[in-house]
């Protein structure tokens, strides 16, 4: 197996910690995304997918838990130096392509915003031909630097999104639900886009998405959550044909197929947190079923998961 | 149909091939908001207008009191109370100098032996009102731009604190808000001026005292609306420091709504300035304000109209054009919130 680039330990967000409303966002969730793959992040809204997200780069300050990048733990660090270079190393795609550019600023001051930042290039001839390099990596025109953002369709400005990501060359990148905002038809695009930049600098991708057949499609492996819990991790092919937990069983009967006789017999599952009748002493954690196949379950699921 | 076709010359067709490249292209010239807010505030003729008006009333605020040999804080007895007389008009019977004595419609130059030309006439002191009205201008414009230039200050600072840190400290400073706004400003203001010395400063620092507060709670909407925008966040990611987020990101997205609001509250301080002076709580003769101008006038109204004129035609010129360039920037800058 490959290297284990990121790893996430206990991690928790809790907001308004305390209080009458406290809201567990994300509650104690393990897992480790290994070097070069795509990890798939899915549940329903509000199930605390882009919190997850935002933890982990830092937006938020997570209240427990530990997130290791490379063998550093991320969210100790007070210098700003080693911050800076996280910052490098981690970067974000937003999921709405409308709000994440700065409709004041231009494409060019948009995407070498990094550069800027980190120093990265000298002088305004090197920063001008960087952004143009950039933007042909994303397939769009170097004339298109001295443009304003509402003057691009929600597809060009996803890209000019990750042009921006990209800037800094970063290892790892959070691509927060990065297409549900877009048409049918830009979705491919933009996941193309992403698939193709993959291979070419070996990026690692943490995608947040609920658009199960398109996780499909990009993620190596995936991992559902449900109301703050990671509920089952494992290899995409896996998790789609021997999916354990009820909750996951429930989200892909969901699914819609273009195929008129399989959706007539189509059974849509509900699920219902009742259904496991755990017991007070039953302790329920992450349990290894098939090799890095994980999910939440108690000892007594666990063995019955194991006979099956 | 397909016969035709097959019998048509194959010279008359041009192969083409189209580049790809091309596909991204957008023809549109780029406009930066500036650019865009200047082409739909030129469509709208009253605050075109309005901007004409006050260009004209702020050169003759500095011109002005030039045009005339007179000094405007020359008292002159003997040249009391004179109506407006301009050369050129006085033959069409509008401004010639005609005025009431006693119960006759006489003109007074004549009466009096005055040769000269007093365009907008003199005062009960015999001062001329034409370098007076213009002078007035001046220090009322100075007062409301100078007041309005520290509400914006100290309203951008306070809000924008307020909402970009958050939390407890946006408690606590909005609960300080509330009680200043608890208080009459009327009251607050008379306390100053009892207190300060009177003059142009005091005035401007009691119109100011309450009057940023406006201000800052509409920076701090602004600043909480756009902090969790995700461009933010993506500087954030990137980075950014503070500054940076606060100088690129924030500022040139409520600068729009901070000089729209602007020009709202430069009139409302013309005016609030205004209504210390006629009620006696403003400027100290000789120096003059439009405010003061109009507190001289109105005692004179029934045989003097002209000393009321001028001064009250100047104010409300001025509240509408700020008001029309208001609007106009509003509907420009900020299409969305049209209606």
């Amino acid at each position: 197996m490959a290297k284990k680039l990121l790893e996430i330990k206990n991690l928790k967000q809790y907001f308004n910690e305390g209080k009458k409303n406290e809201v567990r966002a994300v509650d104690d969730i393990t897992f480790d995304i290994y070097k070069g793959e795509t990890l798939g992040l899915v549940g329903e809204s509000g199930c605390g997918k882009s919190t997850t997200g935002r933890t982990i780069i830092r937006l938020y300050n997570a209240t427990g838990g530990e997130v290791i990048y490379d063998g550093i733990d991320v969210h100790n660090k007070k210098s700003k130096k080693d911050l800076k270079m996280f910052n490098r190393k981690m970067q974000m795609i937003f999921q709405d392509p409308y709000a994440s550019l700065n409709p004041r600023m231009k494409v060019l001051d948009i995407i070498a915003e990094g550069l800027d930042i980190h120093g990265l290039v000298k002088g305004t001839k090197e920063r001008t031909a960087r952004v143009n390099e950039l933007l042909e990596t994303v397939g769009l025109n170097r004339e298109h630097a001295n443009r304003y953002p509402h003057e691009f369709s929600g597809g060009q400005r996803q890209r000019l999104g990750i042009a921006r990501a990209l800037a800094v060359e970063p290892e790892f990148i959070i691509a927060d639900e990065p297409i549900s905002a877009l048409d049918v038809s830009i979705q491919a695009q933009v996941v193309n886009l992403l698939k193709e930049l993959q291979e070419e600098k070996g990026l690692t991708y943490l995608f947040i998405a609920h658009d199960l057949s398109m996780v499909k499609y990009i993620s190596d492996r995936i991992g559902v959550m449900y109301f703050g819990k990671l509920v089952e991790i494992g290899p995409a092919e896996t998790l789609y044909t021997a999916p354990l937990h009820p909750y996951t069983q429930s989200l892909l009967s969901a699914i819609p197929l273009p195929d008129p006789n399989y959706e007539r017999n189509r059974v849509r599952k509900g699920y219902d947190p009742k259904s496991h009748k755990y017991l007070d002493d039953e302790e329920v954690t992450m349990r290894e079923v098939t090799p890095g196949h994980f999910v939440l379950c108690s000892q007594r699921e666990f063995d019955s998961f194991k006979k099956a | 149909m397909t016969n035709n076709l097959e019998k048509l010359p194959k010279d008359s067709f041009e192969r083409i091939t189209i580049d790809s490249t091309h596909a991204e292209k957008i023809t549109k010239p780029s406009l930066s908001f500036w650019q865009d807010a200047w082409l739909r505030i030129r469509k709208n003729k009253a605050a075109i207008i309005s901007m004409f008006i006050l260009a004209f009333i702020v050169i003759m605020a500095f011109v002005g009191p030039y045009m005339v040999k007179f000094d405007p804080q020359e008292v002159n007895v003997t040249h009391a109370n004179l109506p407006p007389k301009i050369p050129g008009l006085e033959k069409w019977g509008i401004a010639d100098g005609q005025g009431k004595l006693g119960t006759k419609t006489l003109d007074i130059y004549e009466v009096k032996k005055i040769d000269e030309y007093y365009w907008f006439g003199t005062d009960s002191l015999g001062r001329d009102l034409f370098s007076r009205l213009w002078m007035g201008t001046r220090i009322s414009l100075y007062i409301a731009l100078v007041a309005a230039i520290i509400d914006v200050f100290i309203g951008v600072l306070y809000g924008g604190i307020s909402a970009y840190y958050g939390g407890r400290t946006d408690d606590i400073m909005q609960r300080i808000v509330e009680v200043l706004i608890g208080i009459p400003t009327l009251v607050i203001v008379i306390l100053m001026l009892l207190v300060m010395e009177p003059g142009i400063w005091a005035i401007i620092i009691a119109i100011s005292i309450t009057g940023w507060i406006g201000m800052s709670r509409i920076v701090r909407g602004q600043v909480l609306k756009f902090k969790n925008q995700e461009f933010v966040l993506a500087a954030k990611t990137l980075g950014a420091s503070d500054s940076r987020i606060i100088g690129k990101h924030l500022l040139p997205n409520i600068m729009a709504i901070i000089i729209i609001n602007m020009m709202f509250t430069i009139p409302t301080a013309i005016f609030f300035e205004a209504f210390l002076s006629f009620i006696g709580l403003g400027l100290q003769a000789p120096a003059a304000s439009l405010g003061t101008l109009i507190n001289d006038g109105y005692k004179f109204l029934e045989y003097q109209p002209h000393m009321l004129f001028f001064p009250a035609v100047l104010i409300s010129l001025l509240m509408i054009a700020f008001n029309l360039i208001g609007d106009g920037l509003r509907d420009a800058l900020d299409p969305k919130m049209k209606d």
